[in-house]
């Protein structure tokens, strides 16, 4: 059952991420969708799908929100990215405004 | 997007985005277009954000945000274009109404735009110095609506219409006033000021030229005044409820300079209803209002200032110089109390204690109050009255409030020594007559005298205080000193140290045989202790008690002058005496005496002499006899207390010289000052102005 303050985000293959709210707006990109006045498609439905963003980066990026909670709340701890991921994940987070 | 990484690690070409597709801009962008049009539509939640957003990062990161920007205005240009046509469609009333259903819709399409174009915003934008996506949508807006031809004077018109229906009374819906006005600010502050802000006014002005015209024909001057004061008014709240802020002060102007600046003298000079009038008559509102009204345009106060100060100033010199008044010196007093206490309050209740016109009021009093050189004597006069029987039964603050208001017009005097020399004389007279009221009030009034003027000033007023206290003192010593004198006539003498007093001729009488055997042994007594002194008696200023039996039996105690004492003695050794063996017996000056004889018989109730013949006047050859059939209610009888009168007109002249006299040395002493300053370069002469000095650094 899906709570209220989440948000769905599924990536390009299918793989769903039930969010918190407080954790999605880290991205300007999401956090300017659920805002938008006139109410696009996804607010209806509580779910974004990045056709472009695979299951691991999406995940990657997940956390990073969590993290950035926490952070802003002063705890100082080190994102790890391994090198692997790390052009995607700049990508995405171009594009997701993060 | 390119597939799973294996998981060692392996680097690959760097790879950008191949095109592979030639109209992928196209393509794009036309969804993009698509979706604006349903955005405007009011369509847009079968629209995805994600996706929409996703294809305008593409385009912006293929180097295709040209296109993007462009397409943008374009696209937005033309929806803006077809609202504009609807909203000229809209009739009468309904223009406004749709003009801002159009706008709210604008706006929140505008801000749906710009999120899906907000990667553009932040990158492609600043990068080329393009307008941000919510700016150009409001300049479009205002390019393509507000200025359209068929619209920008059908809104103007429409607000300004509206304003002035509600000027005349009607109800408009200031909501929707007020979001059309908000919607010219946030267009920016020119397109305020210039599409409606300054028509606005120039309206405005004219209108209320109008109104002024209108309300001066037929009002009077509290009634325009009060009209001007709610169209204000009403302009200030006009402005709080639907206008830029910014705008009240310009609003207030013009209803400012049209209302009131514009129509200033005509006003305050009206007949009848005038400035004059309002003053008058106490009117404190409409004095008030015209205040804070004029207070508002350039030489408002000053205007005001200037009619009452020379309103005052007639007033004044009428009072001043009108002989009527002047025969009754604390009338006189009184009125000119009672006009500053009107303007005191006038000020204080309608002028907000504006200081300049408290100094105005100051110096109208100082002018006219000099303009009559008797003004210093009154003065003293009044108090005088005060102080023997006006403040009898007045509360300490009451008199503190009546002495200080006293003091008041003491400041405004310029010939302060000519109100010293009265004060000292009628002073002198109110101690040595014991009529004083209140020692407590005399002492408060000296207090302040001092405070005002200087120790100088005072030094021998409290000289004579002094002197009263010491001779109680050598009374008691002179008595305790020769007790055989208890049973005999009761001698009561002051000691005047003669510097402090008022200088009076001193001239002695003939005292009668008892009395001045006494006087003699206290000579000696005083003399006795205070040796190199010298005692003159003042017989002008003494008074006696005597008792007296007349022809029938009754008997009566006599409060007398010591002149009339001596007269009065005489008829114990003689039956009549004509009025030169008076004058010889008692050596009493002819004027003097001829006041002491006629107090004695020619004034009802108090004519214990009898005189022939029974005229008026004391003539020379008139002879007189103990009024045998003297009768009174009372067993005491006061005759004739010497009161002090308005000086006659010799005694004036007297008065003036001496103090001129007394100026010369003080007048030579600063000359002197000043020439001591020039020389050590304090101060030096005016080059141009031989009367002017200056204070040099």
């Amino acid at each position: 059952m899906k709570r209220k303050d989440t948000v769905k985000l599924i990536s390009a293959d299918e793989m769903e991420f039930v969010i918190d709210k407080d954790a999605v707006m880290v991205s300007q990109t999401i956090r300017n969708l659920l805002t938008s006045p006139g109410g696009f498609a996804e607010t209806k439905l509580g779910e974004v799908t990045f056709p472009e963003i695979s299951a691991v980066i999406l995940e990657r990026i997940c956390q990073y929100f969590y993290w950035a909670l926490q952070y802003s709340r002063g705890k100082e701890t080190e994102f790890h990215i391994e090198p692997e991921l790390t052009l995607e994940l700049m990508m995405a987070a171009n594009y997701l405004h993060t | 997007m390119s597939n799973q990484k294996k998981r060692n690690f392996q680097i690959e070409a760097f790879k950008h985005r191949v095109v592979v597709d030639p109209k992928y801009a196209e393509k794009t962008w036309s969804i993009l277009e698509h979706a604006i049009h349903e955005i405007y539509n009011h369509n847009a939640s079968g629209l995805s954000f994600e996706e929409l957003y996703r294809n305008a990062y593409n385009m912006v990161l293929h180097k295709f945000g040209e296109k993007l920007y462009s397409g943008l205005v374009a696209t937005m240009t033309a929806h803006l274009k077809e609202i504009s046509k609807s909203i000229e469609a809209a009739q009468g009333d309904l223009f406004l109404e749709e003009l801002n259903r159009k706008w709210n819709d604008h706006n929140k399409a505008l801000q749906m735009i710009r999120d899906i174009l907000m990667y553009m915003d932040r990158t492609y934008i600043p990068n080329t110095h393009k307008t941000p996506v919510h700016e150009l949508g409001l300049n479009l807006w205002r390019d393509n609506v507000i200025h359209s031809s068929k619209i920008q004077s059908r809104l103007l018109s429409m607000l300004l219409e509206l304003v002035h229906r509600e000027r005349t009374g009607e109800v408009i819906d200031r909501g929707l006033m007020r979001n059309i006005i908000k919607m010219l600010m946030d267009l920016g502050s020119s397109v305020y000021q210039e599409d409606f802000e300054k028509p606005f006014l120039e309206v405005s002005a004219e209108f209320y030229m109008g109104e002024s015209q209108k309300f001066i024909e037929c009002c009077d001057c509290g009634d325009y005044l009060k009209k001007a004061e709610l169209r204000l008014n009403e302009e200030i709240e006009r402005v709080t409820h639907y206008l830029d802020v910014k705008s009240e002060v310009k609003i207030t102007n013009v209803v400012e300079k049209e209302m009131i600046a514009n129509h200033m003298m005509r006003l305050v000079h009206m007949e009848n209803s005038g400035l004059v009038n309002m003053l008058l008559d106490d009117k404190y509102e409409d004095l008030g209002r015209m205040y804070n009204l004029f207070r508002r345009v350039p030489n408002g106060l000053s205007t005001i200032r200037d009619v009452m100060t020379s309103h005052l100033r007639e007033i004044g010199k009428q009072l001043v110089t009108d002989a009527e008044k002047l025969k009754d010196p604390v009338e006189f007093v009184q009125r000119l109390l009672d006009e500053k206490d009107k303007y005191d309050s006038i000020i204080s209740q309608a002028f907000s204690n504006d200081k300049t016109f408290q100094n105005a009021l100051n110096s109208s009093f100082e002018y006219f109050i000099n303009l009559n050189n008797r003004s210093p004597e009154f003065i003293s006069l009044f108090v005088d009255d005060k102080l023997r029987k006006g403040l009898k039964g007045v509360s300490e603050e009451d008199v503190e409030i009546i002495l200080d208001k006293v003091m008041m017009l003491f400041r405004y005097l310029q010939e302060k020594d000519v109100f010293e020399k009265y004060y000292k004389q009628h002073l002198a007279k109110r101690l040595l007559s014991g009529k004083t009221v209140s020692d407590d009030a005399e002492r408060s009034l000296i207090v302040k005298l001092k405070t005002e003027c200087g120790y100088q000033f005072t030094s021998k007023l409290e000289g004579m205080f002094t002197d009263m206290k010491t001779s109680q003192d050598t009374m008691q010593g002179f008595y305790a000193s020769h007790p055989e004198l208890t049973d005999g006539p009761t001698l009561v003498v002051q000691v005047l140290t003669t510097g402090s007093w008022p200088t009076q001729p001193s001239i002695t009488c003939n005292l009668p045989a008892e009395t001045s055997a006494l006087c003699e042994k206290f000579r000696s007594y005083y003399l006795g202790t205070h040796t190199g002194r010298r005692l003159s008696w003042q017989t002008n200023m003494g008074t006696a008690d005597i008792k007296a039996t007349f022809g029938k039996g009754q008997k009566h105690e006599l409060n007398v002058s010591t002149y009339q004492m001596c007269v009065l003695m005489l008829f114990n050794n003689a039956d009549r005496l004509s009025y030169k063996e008076v004058e010889q017996a008692t050596g009493i000056p002819a004027s003097d005496l001829k006041r002491c004889l006629q107090s004695m018989a020619c004034v009802k109730g108090k004519n214990v002499l009898r005189k022939e013949p029974m005229s008026k006047d004391i003539g020379e050859d008139d002879a007189f006899f103990v009024n045998d059939k003297f009768t009174s209610k009372f067993y005491k009888v006061k005759i004739g207390t010497v009161v002090a009168q308005k000086e006659s007109e010799p005694e004036k002249q007297e008065t003036r010289q001496r103090v001129e006299e007394d100026r010369k040395p003080q007048i030579e002493a600063a000359i002197k000052r000043i020439e001591s300053l020039i020389e050590r370069d304090f101060l030096e002469r005016d080059n141009n102005d031989r009367k002017l000095y200056r204070y040099l650094a």
